[in-house]
């Protein structure tokens, strides 16, 4: 079993922690803006979107509640066990008649946010959107609007910022381009 | 060439493909990487249907098809059509030929053109890399009978339509 490294297994650095922390400065300033005398819930995806939501309701200057959902992915645990997606944590409290504002750390397939936009349509926010950081356009089969993007990235596997390889990297304070060895030599 | 009679799988008429097929419940997938695929879409519950339509893209004088194209799903909530090619650069031009033909003639349709690389990085994000070689080009072909590749599940149970029923212990989506 190879032992991961995280230096020496990023390839390259693709987005730096201050682009990072500008983009997350103006995504905020910018919700503040849009939301401005609404009741607005932050609803996290764990576990890859927990940095940027840290970060961002930090950027944000009007109240705010935030909640924290999992849900469970092709090929994890859960898969033999039911073959069906499944929430592994499910919201805390009502977001009928809130205005939702999904923070996610990427979208590639949009099919795990395929299946969240119908699940909570169906509990009755007032508004629903969507607020990623990083958006990988090539990977998608199911088209999903972003109403707020950070970052449009290459068709490359990242790491970091939240966003691992086998549950590692998650700490980086950068996003990265894994090493392809990493994937293949495990 | 003359183009044959239309017949059920065929509906369009033209040539037959030449691919083996995996004899299952429901759709007969010729290639593991499609089960796979199956398996994605059903795990996020996205409704699909299995080659449910062919689309003529060439005609001869006497108006009948002798070409057409039968892309290997349809979403219906999404009104996509997703083709999955993980063989040999050969017959990826072969295809990519055919989807620019039924792009000009049907521009209506919205439709994804998936390559061996797609998959490769769908494997790699859901931690099913080690099984993705087994489900990519020639040795994802599956004869008649065979089990199909990466499977935990026997073919039947990954054939179906789409429609999966849902275990107790999972949310329903409204």
């Amino acid at each position: 079993m190879r032992t991961p490294d995280l230096e020496a297994d990023v390839a390259e650095i693709l987005i730096t922690e201050q682009q990072i922390r500008a983009k997350v400065q103006e995504l905020g300033v910018q919700l503040s803006r849009d939301y401005e005398g609404r009741s607005l819930t932050l609803v996290s995806v764990l576990k890859g979107s927990l940095p940027f939501m840290a970060d961002l309701m930090r950027a944000i200057t009007i109240p705010v509640t935030i909640d924290l959902m999992e849900v469970s992915s092709y090929g994890g645990a859960a898969t033999e066990t039911s073959g069906l997606v499944r929430i592994l944590k499910d919201l805390s409290a009502s977001i009928e008649g809130r205005d939702v504002l999904i923070v996610e750390d990427i979208i590639d397939t949009g099919l795990t946010l395929n299946y969240l936009l119908r699940y909570l349509r169906g509990k009755n926010p007032r508004s629903l959107r969507i607020c990623a950081l990083l958006d990988k356009p090539a990977r998608r089969l199911v088209e999903i609007e972003i109403d707020y993007r950070g970052f449009t990235i290459p068709d490359s596997f990242v790491i970091g910022y939240g966003l691992d390889y086998g549950e590692i990297y998650r700490n980086l304070p950068f996003i990265g381009v894994l090493r392809p060895e990493v994937y293949t030599e495990s | 060439m003359v183009a044959e009679a239309p017949t059920r799988d065929h509906p369009a008429g033209g040539r037959p493909k030449r691919r083996a097929a995996v004899l299952v419940e429901g759709p007969r997938f010729a290639h593991a990487s499609e089960a796979e695929l199956a398996r994605i879409l059903d795990f996020y519950m996205v409704r699909w249907e299995y080659e449910p339509r062919t689309f003529p893209i060439l005609w001869n004088l006497d108006g009948q098809v002798v070409e057409s194209f039968s892309p290997d799903f349809y979403l219906p909530d999404l009104d996509l059509w997703l083709e999955l090619t993980t063989l040999r650069q050969s017959l990826v031009r072969r295809k990519n030929r055919k989807l620019r033909r039924v792009r000009e003639l049907y521009p209506m349709i919205r439709i994804k053109l998936l390559y061996a690389r797609d998959f490769r990085a769908l494997m790699l994000k859901y931690g099913r890399l080690d099984v993705a070689a087994s489900l990519i080009g020639a040795d994802g072909q599956v004869m008649p009978g065979t089990p199909l590749a990466g499977s935990n599940a026997s073919p039947a149970d990954v054939a179906r339509s789409g429609t999966a029923g849902e275990p107790a212990d999972v949310i329903p989506v409204a």
